[in-house]
């Protein structure tokens, strides 16, 4: 996803994690954990005048250990990342 | 149509948002039938613009058009304006659509530059506007009530919501939901669903669709870039930021919307209660429609005339039965009214011509407009007026223009002098009223300059490789080609950058677009009823003026009463030769009654000396003339129309003139020629084009008399030939053509086949036979001008600038080699425009009594050889005027000549200074002009040189435009003050120091920078000692063997790229001696395409061809010239491009291959860009 400057963090860096998809490329689990609801979904394709293209699908995730998630795949490497949103 | 389709669109976007939408309608209408879609909502932003091109587009689709628009309304209580998606339901509906979108426009060009700002309506008009509309509440960002959900004011979407619902009740307001996948979309739907509950109104799915494919996406969002004047970067917060605002299909929309199934049902309930077809619901009639009074009063106008024009003639009873038969065509088609109400419009023209010429003018006998197009050939217009060429006389055939199958209403187009027009446009307005009369609308569509520099712009690209590039790419061409250009500009390592890359893929999606909305050049829409109920109206950009939001091709579709008041410069043209002939000559021309017959004339005109002659000035005209040779009007006639795109890719140019040619053989050997026809039946279409089509109207006749069409279906015929992406409906008149020349005529296959092709080939564009004999007169009165008035017509030609195929340049310099003279401006001599002057009328009036002229000034007329190899004629000099000198204020030259005028001439730049009111700025560009020239420098300065100039017979004095300007720097004012004007103190300027002269090659470069008009000597005279010797002159050419590999050189004056050429590019170079007609083949093009698009000198490298006195340079090579003479140093003598001259004597003296170089450079940077044409549109 891009590399930063030495010594610097970037803030709500994407991080590659593990998804299990259902037929319509839904999360049904993010790692080892079951999805309990899609909150929300939505689409970024952006950027495509440029080598760092974006073309993401997002999902706003109730897990089923209570906690909430945003996660996207990216059309263009076919890998899932999580992001605070 | 699947009938169980489970969605229709009911909010769409077309490029007609502009800037906010990047699908034609078509694109629309063809992609939706392909998805299955039962109907289409077309919803533009505050217009209906392609509202008629959808429906249209529509009928031959399964796909039903709904009309409707998204409305900008503001909001109470609130600053933010809100959108809401208005779909028609019934006419009431689209007569209420009509007035708000006319009410939303009112106010839009209310501000000092008359630039178009936001439309928007009130929430009042919109409720006292509501009946027949079906409201839905708008789109997910800028919706009025989803809006108001975005901006956390849920309070306040509710009360609105309510008053929307009081404005339209629960049959005709819907809660709008949309899924574009952003963040919060399930939310925002989930409120409004709640809200549409509490209102007890449905919701309604919708797409607000932007494009038709996903791809066009892209371009959507550049759009939006554009639109905001911001990056694509800048611009990401109001993008949609995905693709899911293009059309899919419907299943795919009903599972976007899988969480309110009640919605996307609708959708299917809302679209079939919207019934209402633009295409035969408008309930427009034209003025007097079915009023048989007016049947009467036509007649007895007609009969009148008739008597009047054809006493005592011949041909009367012949016209008398051309205007029963034509009477009784228009009382069957119920058109009387819309005769008279041309009539009525040419008389009003008629008052306007004489408030605008002045009754003395000598131009007051002229008639106050010309007819053109195919109206000409109607004896109606013939003597109510409307057009000026005797239809009986000229054997012009009016099936074309009129006939009792005609199924839209005839065009009538007038041509008037640009002055005229300026003033008659807003009169319509006055006397017809403001709610019923409009200008039809035009929609500049993106060609490549416009596609680069608006779309480099959005993605960042840098300024300076923008502009290298637009300047390149100066022809209207593919994607592919541009990209070429991109390389040949900035090189290939740049044109692979991606953002360069994105640029090439989106210009072939751009590229044939609307960009934004205009005025047509003269189409007029008038109605006796409301036209507000019809098709809305707003300002346009100029004062006095609006236009209708449909183009000629809707109105035409709506049977729209269309006239065209059109400008035409050359008509301008002529009227001010008129006007300057008569003050000149004392000589009142009436152009009526010019002989038609002129000898000399038509020797010019077989000789190509048609340079700023009405439509046979072109390179490709004059390469026709000597070989078509024209006699007579009915030669020219012909001619006019023979060079355009429909008989050249109709394949008739070559055999119309070889076969010219024998039949001026066989003339001269007293025998007569036998047109080779495809098919005897085709004599009467043809006889007079000897067997080829070159006239609009010969495609309806041979389509009639080969292939048993009846008028109807020829008409349609030639109607889809006339349209822009005609050529599947071109093919559909095929089958049906080759049935009936096969069937009913029994024509051969092949024969059928060939002459289809020709026809098919003659949809690029052709003349109606009337047009051209209207155009085809008045080509032969510009050539009878030039040929008599010269000096006037020259001066004419540059004071109606911009207008023809030369730059003024160009037209300067053809002129001096006919020896007609052509003196700078003259602060005491000169008008704001060119005059002719007279040698009497030059020394009235001048502090100094010598024209500028004889005191030597820096300017001569005809310099010596080569240009004055003959004799100045008749004495008369072409004087410009003080207004061409670039970047001077026409309102301080008008004071300036005024104060002249009534003050006496200037006694020195002091003294000009000081009483002209000129400031500083414009002072000092007539100084770089020369204009100051003959004005000394101090009064005192006047009788000194007077005195010198006689004892050194005529010798400069006085007379460099460096001491002028240092004059000017040292007596006028400062830059600033209110109003700029110099305090009328008695400044006497202090002598001024020794200054080095321009010199020769300075005073050009002065020249082109000021006036554009270079009248020393001519760039090639002065680097042709320097230069090559191999290069050949225009002058030699002559000379040179056919066949034979020759060199030229020369300025480019002139490029022209025809759609028709494949590929080849005609350029005209100029030298000091005359012209040089280059062909650059399409494979030579390719190699120096930078060259031949940009170069301002190039020298080329060729074979010879001559043929039939016309002679042509067929390259090989094409080079910039200073980069070719880079390689041999050339000597520099004192009237060489002089880069050192004005270097002090302590510079180091450059190299002279580095003078040269820098010299060509800045000549470059100043020379009028030669004129280029090509193809146009997508």
């Amino acid at each position: 996803m891009g590399a930063t400057t030495p010594g610097l963090r970037r803030l709500y860096a994407p991080r590659p994690v593990t998804a299990r998809t259902g037929p319509n490329g839904t999360p049904l689990a993010v790692g080892d954990v079951d999805v309990a609801t899609v909150r929300e979904e939505w689409e970024v394709d952006d950027r495509w005048w440029i080598p760092e293209r974006l073309q993401r699908r997002y999902f706003d995730l109730a897990l089923a250990n209570g906690r909430s998630v945003v996660v996207f795949r990216c059309a263009l490497s076919g890998r899932w990342y999580r992001q605070r949103a | 149509m699947p009938p169980s389709a489970p969605y229709i669109e009911l909010h769409a976007h077309s490029a007609f948002s502009f800037l906010d939408g990047a699908s034609t309608p078509m694109e629309l209408a063809a992609a939706a039938e392909d998805h299955g879609y039962a109907a289409l909502a077309l919803t533009d932003h505050d217009g209906i613009w392609g509202s008629r091109e959808f429906a249209e587009a529509c009928k031959g689709l399964e796909l039903r058009p709904i009309t409707g628009a998204e409305l900008t309304v503001t909001l109470p209580e609130s600053p933010d304006f809100a959108h809401l998606t208005l779909l028609v339901e019934s006419a009431t509906g689209y007569r209420n659509l009509c007035r708000l979108l006319t009410m939303a426009h009112s106010h839009t060009r209310d501000n000092p530059g008359r630039v178009a700002s936001q439309p928007w309506a009130t929430l009042e008009q919109l409720e006292e506007h509501a009946e027949g509309l079906v409201c839905l509440s708008g789109c997910a960002r800028d919706g009025a009530l989803a809006g108001a959900w975005e901006r956390r004011d849920t309070a306040r979407g509710e009360r609105l919501g309510r008053r929307l619902l009081g404005a339209f009740g629960r049959g005709r307001f819907r809660v709008e939901l949309q899924r574009p996948y952003w963040r919060h979309d399930r939310a925002r739907n989930r409120w409004l669903a709640q809200l549409a509950a509490r209102l007890g109104v449905p919701c309604v799915a919708t797409g607000n669709v932007h494009s038709h494919s996903r791809r066009r996406g892209r371009l959507q969002d550049a759009f939006v870039a554009i639109g905001l004047g911001e990056t694509l970067e800048e611009s990401e917060p109001r993008r949609r930021g995905n693709r899911s605002s293009a059309l899919v299909a419907p299943a795919a929309m009903a599972a976007r919307f899988a969480e309110h199934p009640e919605a996307v049902a609708e959708t299917v309930r809302l679209g079939e209660r919207l019934q209402f077809d633009l295409t035969t619901d408008l309930g427009y009639q034209h003025p007097r429609q079915g009023d048989r009074d007016a049947d009467d009063e036509l007649a007895g106008l007609c009969a009148h005339r008739l008597t009047e024009s054809y006493a005592g003639r011949p041909s009367r009873d012949e016209a008398e039965g051309r205007l029963d038969q034509e009477l009784a065509t228009i009382r069957h088609l119920n058109l009387s009214g819309f005769f008279l109400l041309h009539h009525e419009l040419l008389e009003l023209a008629r008052e306007v011509a004489v408030e605008v010429r002045g009754r003395a003018s000598a131009r007051a006998v002229l008639p106050p407009g010309r007819g053109r197009g195919s109206s000409v050939s109607s004896i109606v217009c013939y003597l109510t007026g409307l057009s000026h060429i005797d239809p009986v006389e000229k054997n012009l055939f009016s099936g074309r223009f009129l006939n009792d199958e005609a199924q839209t209403l005839p065009d009538i187009d007038l041509d008037f002098p640009r002055d005229i027009r300026e003033v008659l446009i807003p009169r319509v307005h006055e006397v017809y009223g403001a709610d019923r009369s409009a200008l039809v609308a035009a929609f500049p569509t993106y060609r490549p300059r416009g596609v680069v520099r608006d779309l480099g712009k959005a993605l960042g690209l840098p300024p300076g490789e923008i502009e290298r590039v637009a300047k390149t790419t100066g022809f209207h061409e593919s994607a592919g080609e541009m990209e070429q250009d991109v390389i040949a500009a900035i090189g290939a390592e740049r044109a692979a950058a991606p953002r360069w890359k994105a640029l090439l893929w989106l210009c072939d999606d751009a590229m044939g677009l609307p960009r934004n909305a205009s005025q047509h050049s003269g189409g007029m829409v008038i109605s006796t009823e409301p036209l507000v109920d019809v098709c809305p109206i707003v300002p346009a950009a100029m004062v006095g003026r609006q236009i209708v939001q449909w183009d000629k091709d809707s109105c035409s579709d709506a049977r729209l009463l269309k006239i065209d008041l059109l400008g035409l410069g050359m008509l301008s043209a002529v009227e001010r030769c008129v006007e300057e002939v008569a003050t000149t000559r004392g000589e009142e021309l009436d152009l009526s009654r010019l002989a038609l017959d002129d000898r000399e004339t038509y020797e010019s005109i077989r000789a190509a000396e048609t340079t700023g002659v009405f439509q046979i000035e072109s390179r490709a005209q004059m390469q026709m003339l000597p070989r078509t040779r024209p006699q007579n009007l009915d030669d020219l006639t012909v001619q006019v129309a023979l060079v355009r795109p429909g008989p050249i890719q109709g394949g008739a140019v070559h055999p119309y003139i070889e076969r010219r040619k024998l039949q001026r053989q066989c003339e001269g050997e007293s025998r007569e020629y036998e047109i080779p026809y495809e098919h005897p039946l085709l004599e009467g279409a043809l006889e007079e084009t000897l067997g080829t089509i070159v006239y609009q109207e010969q495609v309806l006749e041979v389509a009639i008399d080969l292939a048993d069409f009846n008028h109807a279906e020829a008409e349609r015929l030639r109607r889809a030939m006339s349209r822009k992406r005609s050529q599947q409906a071109i093919d559909e008149h095929r089958d049906s053509f080759l049935v009936g020349a096969v069937g009913a005529k029994k024509v051969p296959l092949e024969t059928a086949e060939r002459v289809w092709e020709q026809i098919q080939g003659f949809a690029g564009f052709g003349f109606p036979k009337a047009h051209s004999a209207a155009f085809g007169l008045l080509a032969y009165q510009s050539a009878w001008l030039r040929v008599h008035r010269g000096e006037e017509f020259l001066c004419a030609l540059l004071n109606e600038q911009p207008m023809g195929f030369y730059p003024p340049d160009a037209l300067v310099q053809e002129a001096r080699r006919r020896n007609i003279r052509i003196v700078p401006p003259d602060a005491n001599r000169s008008k704001v425009l060119c005059h002719v002057e007279t040698p009497r009328a030059a020394v009235v009036g001048s502090g100094d009594p010598r024209p500028h002229e004889q005191r030597g000034g820096s300017v001569e007329g005809p310099p010596t050889p080569p240009h004055s190899a003959g004799v100045v004629r008749g004495g008369l000099v072409v004087r410009v005027g003080l207004g061409y000198v670039k970047g001077v204020r026409k309102e301080e030259m008008e004071a300036l000549v005024a104060e002249r005028e009534r003050g006496g001439a200037y006694r020195g730049v002091a003294d000009l200074a000081s009483r002209s009111g000129a400031g500083i700025a414009s002072l000092e560009r007539l100084a770089w002009a020369g204009a100051l020239d003959g004005t000394p420098l101090d009064a005192a300065a006047t009788h000194a040189d007077a005195t010198v100039a006689e004892s050194t017979g005529g010798s400069p004095v006085g007379g460099e435009r460096r001491q002028a300007l240092w004059g000017v720097g040292v007596t006028a004012n400062g830059r600033g003050g209110a109003r700029r004007t110099q305090l009328a103190l008695p400044i006497e300027p202090p002598q001024a120091p020794p200054l080095e002269p321009l010199g020769d090659w300075g005073e050009l470069i002065a020249d082109y920078r000021s006036t554009g008009i270079a009248l020393g000597k001519h760039p090639m005279e002065l680097m042709r000692p320097g230069i090559d010797p191999a290069l050949l002159s225009s002058s030699e050419l002559e000379r040179a063997k056919d066949g034979g590999m020759v060199e030229v050189a020369g300025m480019v004056v002139a490029r022209q790229r025809p759609g028709t050429a494949k590929g080849i590019v005609f350029m005209t170079l100029e030298d000091e001696h005359g012209i040089v007609n280059v062909i650059v083949p399409k494979r030579v093009y390719e190699r120096h395409r930078a060259t031949v698009r940009a170069a301002v000198m190039v020298r080329a490298r060729g074979r010879l061809e001559r043929r039939e006195g016309v002679v042509n340079v067929l390259v090989e090579s094409v080079e910039p010239l200073e980069r070719g003479e880079a390689q041999a140093p050339p000597p520099l003598g004192p009237e060489q491009p002089p880069a050192h001259r004005a270097r002090s004597k302590s510079q180091p003296e450059p190299s002279s291959r580095r003078a040269r170089e820098l010299a060509v450079a800045e000549l470059r940077s100043v020379a009028p860009a030669g004129h280029s044409f090509g193809r146009r549109g997508r």
